[in-house]
């Protein structure tokens, strides 16, 4: 930028009496912003150079408003720069009261201000942007929509555990109050002076003592849980000596403990040369020396 | 077929009186007594305004999508090559303009890959103003999802802190003439349905765009919503110069910060770190050295 440097410096007394001016209105703010420091001193600012300039590029007094189609807006606060929420209101706030005020200004002469609904022409965004952003809108819309029916279903399943505990509860009272209804019933019958005969006596319900149908507990040793073989499973299949190997088999490879160090070599192992065939060598008749 | 579509089409035009155009000849209208009274009365003022949009080259991609939004949404620039950004592009870009036969230009300047600098100038001999260019988003974010015309006239609007200051008087002015798109353009459209939002929020120009939507939530004609367009960008002024590219300079941001130099003093914030860190070492060390532990009476307690 070596132009601008050399260029003189016009007008210094006025510079800085203006500095300051600014300073004050503006050092409030500032603060809070990490990037800005203080005014520098030697800033320059001409404000009789800018307003002659502004003079010089205006355009002459007989363009009316038409030609400039510009709208001031009074911002009546100040606005945070940093919260977006309300910086971006504000905008709008202005942008609309903008636009009022400027289509009842374009209305009174007599200009047509929104497009008729068959008018088309060339779009600032082409519509297979729109397209995208159609489907941009519509994939956030379906998203919020999963995420509320997720919800949902959690809540409800919640709700159906509740409902279910409840019903089991439920079910076992009733059912405990028929056996209660029924012993009554018997002990009534026998106070009343029915005899207990070889009728009755087969009478004897099994969940009269509270328990139902059960599976009798009775451990079969040798048998595994499960085999309705009736402990023929066991017996000799084969010959003795592979049922051997089985089990040994089983007990290197099978379930149960920890075969890390089963399956390791260990010394003895490895000096182990049986399985090598002693040196011989076997022919190998592509590799003549 | 065609003589029924015909009959439809008069009916619906016929209840709205619509005034009878005037001929138009080569050099403007026919008919004088049918032009607007403002613009019969001593010497017709007609914008001529031409912007020449370009940039410098190594452009981020970024910064050069904010180039294009920007020739889309004016319909009366002229977009030319990338220039060499060097320390003569004032006399280069000077020269470029009145090549082009513009009266304004609007340069966006990058500056390693990351720093966009945004000239406006005014071009024979008007001021021209550098800003710094900041929280740029694009018109293609699919977030902004407004549309309008392209080529229709955007509404401006101020915030009335512009009428502050004299150098925000100046720069309204040029942000009218350059952004606003001249009257009767041959590629403007006739109707108005967007509008520029230009701010002074913290000593910074926030620019918006919205599309102004006739179809409010209710049937209500009047009601009309706003939908952003985009792009979105924020100028910092930093310097304005009396002559395009160049000339005395009127004003310079009291407040303002390069990015070279903020990025500086974060590095030299960091450096200090391992320094700092070395430096508490070799105190500790000096420390420990010029105040020895005592020996420990119990420490061959457990040996035997």
């Amino acid at each position: 930028m070596g132009i601008f440097d050399k260029e003189p410096v016009m007008f210094e007394e006025d510079g800085e009496e203006d500095l300051d001016e600014e300073a004050s209105e503006s050092g409030s703010e500032e603060d809070e912003d990490v990037k800005l420091t203080e005014p520098s001193k030697n800033s320059i600012y001409n404000r009789d150079g800018l307003l002659d300039k502004l003079g010089d590029i205006c355009w002459p007094e007989n363009a009316g408003w038409i030609h400039r189609l510009s709208i001031d807006v009074n911002q009546e606060q100040e606005v945070d720069v940093n919260d977006d929420l309300t910086r971006e209101a504000a905008f709008v706030m202005q942008a609309l009261e903008g636009t009022k005020e400027a289509f009842e200004k374009l209305k009174s002469m007599k200009i047509n201000c929104f497009r008729p609904p068959d008018y088309y022409a060339e779009m600032v965004k082409t519509d297979s942007h729109m397209e995208k952003v159609k489907g941009k809108l519509l994939s956030e819309k379906r998203k919020i929509e999963e995420a509320e029916e997720r919800r949902k279903a959690r809540e409800s399943k919640k709700l159906s555990k509740e409902i279910q505990a409840q019903k089991q509860k439920e079910r076992a009272k009733q059912k405990k109050e028929e056996i209660e209804s029924v012993k009554k019933w018997r002990k009534q019958r026998q106070q009343s002076g029915f005899a207990v005969g070889e009728k009755d006596a087969d009478m004897n319900l099994p969940f009269e003592d509270g328990k139902t149908f059960e599976r009798s507990n009775k451990k079969r040793p040798g048998v595994a849980p499960g085999d309705r073989s009736g402990g023929k499973a066991k017996r000799g299949v084969g010959n003795p000596n592979k049922q051997k190997k089985r089990e040994f088999r089983n007990s290197k490879f099978g379930s149960g403990g920890r075969k890390g160090l089963k399956k390791q070599n260990t010394a003895e192992t490895t000096d182990d040369i049986r399985s090598f065939n002693g040196g011989k060598v076997t022919g190998n008749k592509k590799r003549k020396r | 077929m065609g003589k029924k579509r015909k009959q439809i089409e008069a009916e619906v035009v016929e209840p709205e009186e619509i005034p009878e155009r005037p001929k138009r000849t080569l050099l403007g209208w026919k008919d004088k007594s049918l032009v607007p009274d403002e613009e019969t009365d001593s010497k017709v003022f007609r914008n001529k305004e031409k912007v020449l949009i370009t940039c410098s080259r190594r452009i981020n991609y970024r910064y050069r999508h904010l180039m294009l939004n920007m020739v889309s949404i004016l319909p009366h620039c002229k977009k030319d090559n990338k220039v060499e950004s060097k320390a003569t592009k004032g006399a280069t870009m000077n020269e470029l303009v009145e090549l082009r036969s513009c009266s304004s230009c609007l340069f966006f300047e990058c500056r390693k890959h990351k720093d966009l600098y945004l000239w406006m100038a005014k071009c024979p001999n008007g001021p021209s103003v550098k800003f710094l260019v900041n929280a740029v988003y694009t018109m293609e974010e699919l977030k902004l999802t407004g549309n309008h015309l392209k080529g229709s006239r955007p509404i401006l609007t101020f915030s009335n802190n512009f009428d502050k200051d004299a150098h925000w008087k100046l720069l309204k002015e040029m942000i009218i003439q350059i952004f606003g798109t001249p009257k009767e353009h041959r590629k403007s459209k006739p109707y108005h349905d967007h509008v520029f939002v230009f701010s002074i929020v913290d000593d910074h120009i926030w620019f918006r765009n919205y599309q102004i939507s006739d179809k409010g939530p209710r049937e209500d004609r009047e009601k009309m919503t706003l939908i952003e367009v985009g792009p979105r960008f924020c100028l910092n002024p930093i310097k304005i110069f009396g002559g395009s590219f160049g000339g005395p300079t009127l004003y310079e941001n009291p407040f303002f910060v390069s990015p070279n130099q903020i990025r500086a003093l974060e590095k030299r914030k960091k450096a200090g770190k391992f320094a700092k860190k070395v430096k508490a070492k070799t105190r500790r060390k000096m420390h420990e050295l010029s105040n020895p532990l005592e020996p420990d009476e119990f420490a061959d307690m457990w040996k035997e």
